[in-house]
């Protein structure tokens, strides 16, 4: 049954939640629904921009931990109202917005540092918790998370499980989805799990990997061990100038077979001669790859001569240590405003990620996409987590001046287009919807290309734990 | 919404920032997103563009303690503090102030201070008679310690006869402009406050500034709205420090382990730190608390415990567990607003001094 929502009917819902939660965490405010309306998903910030409100959710509820979550899944799914989870609001893909209105589940009152466990290297925390706070108390016992996004002081631990964040030490250290031990998860009928006490084991399929990544359409992610290590003893940068990217690929798949890299990241010509050339100083012309060793100081050693002879194989260009270091020192100030885009630009990351057989086809066929179809579009892209097997391609298309339509429905459009665009023939060639940004609402409708017959997986896991499809509807294509 | 050019811009760049989340006091304290400078950003540009009211971001806009954590984190230079002070300033333009703000405006206008505060105590007012013949040098205590925290007023004037000083209390002590210009910004009214108090300073050669919020009034904010002191301004701490070191304040040293509270205003207004380590060096030893000197997290203050007391209680809760997560037990604040935060929330495991109660005891 739908209900039809009135006044007194929601006036006796918000009585019930406030009972659950205590009144003074949940809020009808205006400013509390405006503030979860917009996240970092370019849509929604051209739509305020433009001075019109997103769509808001009715009550904005903030729990302290799983038990108070718990009754609130309860309630929501009595009355089936859509809720929506909010971690810290950094994400790109919409997948916090209420596009249903219902309830904003906001986490950050679940920001508890409960344990730092230098023994099984890991912290336990609320999912709320900033992950900013959570490497300062790693800090704090001469520990690190090894997680460092230029997200790092805006998300939230949740946010990053949610959508599969990544930072830039993965090649090394992995994803967030590499990071978890156990977790705490709110089902959405309120009953409150635990899954398994280690992540490695052979105990049936990894309840971590299904709940990672969801976005918040089976449950809550409440509760978190997150893995901590020690801080190198040695960290060395090293710059290097490729004068073309199938090289690079070569270079960077060899060294891969020898050893982990902390950082590697190449640029394309076009970021290099931007970016690159405006925040860590690179005047040449080419495409600048920046590698970061570090451990023991004898590994280091052994590493750092591996990876000058590697790479001096295929012709880089080694431009010492200078930049690597300025790189890492600036890593996060590509992001802020002034330096980053930002509207009235309008701007997309679509990361995807392929073995390397098909990742630099991948390249060359989302930047003939984009810059055939829209001319109006530049085409930058970066080459930032690496594996054995292939690699990561954040490519961003960029539109300005009065190529950007005014009209906030016409700006959607040639958004949505775009993405739609860069995204199938990504699809095409055999990448994936997304590497670490996730989905939300931005990609949903893409899924179903990606994964065929293969989505049903997904759509029975949601149909069996969330048969009212209370959570976070219309995201993940769910 | 009238706003400066500068304060737009200001603010269509941090609406859609996130990089500062980590770093509010009220927002790590209250887990509250509008709590954040992105979200105070995005409600004025909203306001801006008509999508919705002024009155309905004020409340927000008054839980923002303005202790500049953000305006030090951003890499660029954005001010979120700047267009907060503006968009105060405006709706009191505008007529569009909640009324717990009015109420202690009209008190900051009636008796120079926002408590609406005109009786010192007794023992207070017998300390100041023994101090009020004019020298060269006046001790400006400032409102919070003079009606809110009698005792540190009085160990105050103690420390300062501890360390030599021949200098002048003032009775009818003019208010700074600090609490005015928190409630309402660059108003004509701020100005002209500031203006008064700075022709009673100027009859001194020497002023010693007790409390860091008007430390960074008269030594920051003046120059900033054209305001002159023709006297020689000095914190607090900075001649603390300075009687230290020429050995004219001296104890015996401890043994205890101590950490100092930076006020936001010294450190990073002022960028004044290591004079407070000096003086409670000369007293303790030291260790530091985490995110300290000009990354100092704000524990709380006296203004705006009057609106919002919950929420200053669990700023400076949180405070106080950033202490106890590193095992420390003695919190030293330098600040009468924060000492008085801390001190109300403090369990059994940890202990909060203020620099008198260290020095005198």
């Amino acid at each position: 049954m739908q209900i039809q929502m009135n006044e007194f009917l929601f006036s006796m819902i918000l009585t019930e939640i406030e009972d659950a939660v205590g009144v003074e965490n949940c809020s009808t405010r205006t400013i509390d629904k405006v503030t979860h309306s917009v996240d970092y998903y370019w849509l929604s910030r051209m739509w305020a921009d433009r001075g019109c409100r997103m769509p808001e959710a009715d009550i904005v509820v903030c729990p302290k931990d799983a038990t108070e979550v718990s009754k609130l899944l309860k309630i929501a799914n009595y009355y089936k109202l859509p809720v929506t989870t909010w971690g810290a609001g950094g994400g790109t893909q919409g997948g916090a917005i209420p596009v249903c209105g219902g309830i904003i589940l906001d986490t950050k009152r679940m920001n508890q540092i409960y344990e730092v466990n230098t023994e099984g290297m890991y912290i336990e925390c609320g999912t709320g918790a900033i992950y900013k706070h959570i490497e300062w108390a790693a800090n704090e016992v001469g520990k690190a998370t090894m997680h460092y996004p230029s997200s790092l002081t805006c998300s939230t631990v949740g946010g990053f499980l949610a959508h599969r964040g990544i930072g830039v030490c993965s090649t090394k250290y992995g994803k967030i989805d590499d990071m978890v031990l156990q977790m705490e998860v709110v089902l959405p009928n309120g009953d409150i799990i635990n899954t398994a006490s280690a992540p490695k084991h052979a105990a049936g399929p990894d309840l971590n990997q299904i709940f990672i990544g969801s976005e918040g359409t089976l449950g809550v992610i409440t509760k978190a061990q997150i893995r901590i290590f020690d801080q190198p003893e040695e960290r060395r940068f090293r710059g290097f100038l490729f004068q073309d990217m199938h090289g690079a690929f070569q270079a960077s798949r060899e060294l891969l077979q020898k050893f982990k890299p902390s950082v590697m990241r190449l640029y394309d010509e076009a970021e290099t001669s931007s970016l690159i050339k405006k925040i860590v100083g690179v005047e040449r012309k080419g495409a600048f790859m920046n590698i970061a060793i570090e451990g023991c100081k004898e590994m280091v050693e052994v590493e750092e001569k591996i990876l000058l002879s590697t790479f001096a194989k295929y012709g880089a260009e080694d431009l010492g240590s200078e930049y690597g270091e300025k790189w890492w020192k600036e890593k996060i100030t590509f992001f802020y405003p002034g330096h980053m885009m930002d509207i009235p630009q309008m701007f997309g990351t679509m990361d995807t990620i392929a073995p390397y057989n098909k990742i630099e086809e991948i390249y060359w066929a989302m930047k003939e996409a984009i810059e055939t179809n829209f001319p109006q579009a530049k085409f930058i892209a970066h080459f930032s987590h690496w594996y054995e097997w292939g690699a990561m391609v954040y490519d961003r298309f960029i539109v300005e001046g009065k190529d950007v339509p005014e009209d906030p429905v016409e700006a959607l459009r040639l958004h949505q287009a775009i993405w739609t665009c860069g995204v199938r023939a990504a699809l095409a060639h055999g990448g994936v919807v997304n590497d670490h940004h996730g989905v939300g609402i931005k990609l949903g409708r893409l899924m179903k290309e990606q994964y065929g017959p293969a989505m049903q997986v997904f759509e029975g896991l949601k149909k069996q734990l969330d048969p009212n499809g209370i959570m976070n509807p219309f995201k993940l294509g769910l | 919404m009238i706003m400066s050019e500068k304060c737009k811009q200001h603010v269509d760049s941090c609406r859609f920032c996130w990089m500062c989340h980590h770093i509010c006091p009220v927002g790590n304290a209250t887990g509250q997103e509008r709590n954040t400078a992105r979200a105070r950003a995005l409600g004025i540009s909203l306001v801006n563009r008509e999508a919705i009211d002024l009155s309905e971001i004020m409340d927000n806009i008054y839980e923002c303690c303005t202790c500049g954590a953000c305006v030090h984190d951003c890499v660029t230079g954005w001010d979120p503090v700047m267009f907060t002070k503006e968009t105060r300033l405006q709706a009191a333009l505008e007529d569009k102030l909640p009324p717990y703000i009015n109420k202690l405006l009209d008190n900051c206008l009636e008796t120079g201070n926002a408590y609406g505060e005109t009786k010192l105590c007794d023992r207070l007012k017998a300390a100041i008679d023994n101090h009020s013949a004019k020298t060269d040098t006046l001790f400006y205590i400032g409102v919070d310690a003079r009606y809110m925290a009698c005792e540190q007023a009085l160990k105050a004037i103690k420390v300062m006869e501890k360390s030599g000083a021949v200098f002048t209390v003032l009775a009818d002590e003019p208010a700074s402009g600090g609490q005015l210009d928190f409630l309402i910004g660059a108003a004509n009214e701020t100005r002209d406050q500031m203006a008064a108090c700075a022709k009673v300073l100027d009859e001194y050669k020497t002023v010693v500034v007790y409390d860091p919020a008007d430390s960074k009034t008269i030594k920051q904010l003046y120059k900033e709205y054209g305001i002159e002191t023709a006297a020689k301004v000095m914190t607090y701490t900075a001649y603390l420090a300075d009687a230290v070191e020429s050995g004219k304040l001296s104890a015996a040293k401890s043994e205890k382990t101590v950490s100092v509270q930076d006020p936001y205003q010294l450190a990073r207004d002022l960028e004044e730190t290591e004079e407070l380590r000096k003086i409670v060096s000369a007293f303790a030893e030291v260790k530091e608390l985490h995110l300290n000197r000009a990354e100092t997290v704000w524990a709380g203050n006296v203004l705006m415990a009057q609106y919002m007391p919950e929420i200053i209680d669990l700023v400076a809760k949180r405070r106080i567990f950033n202490a106890t997560s590193l095992d420390i037990k003695t919190i030293v604040t330098a600040c009468v607003g924060e000492y008085i935060a801390l001190k109300s929330v403090a369990q059994s495991d940890v202990e909060i001094l203020s620099l008198e109660d260290l020095i005198v005891g």
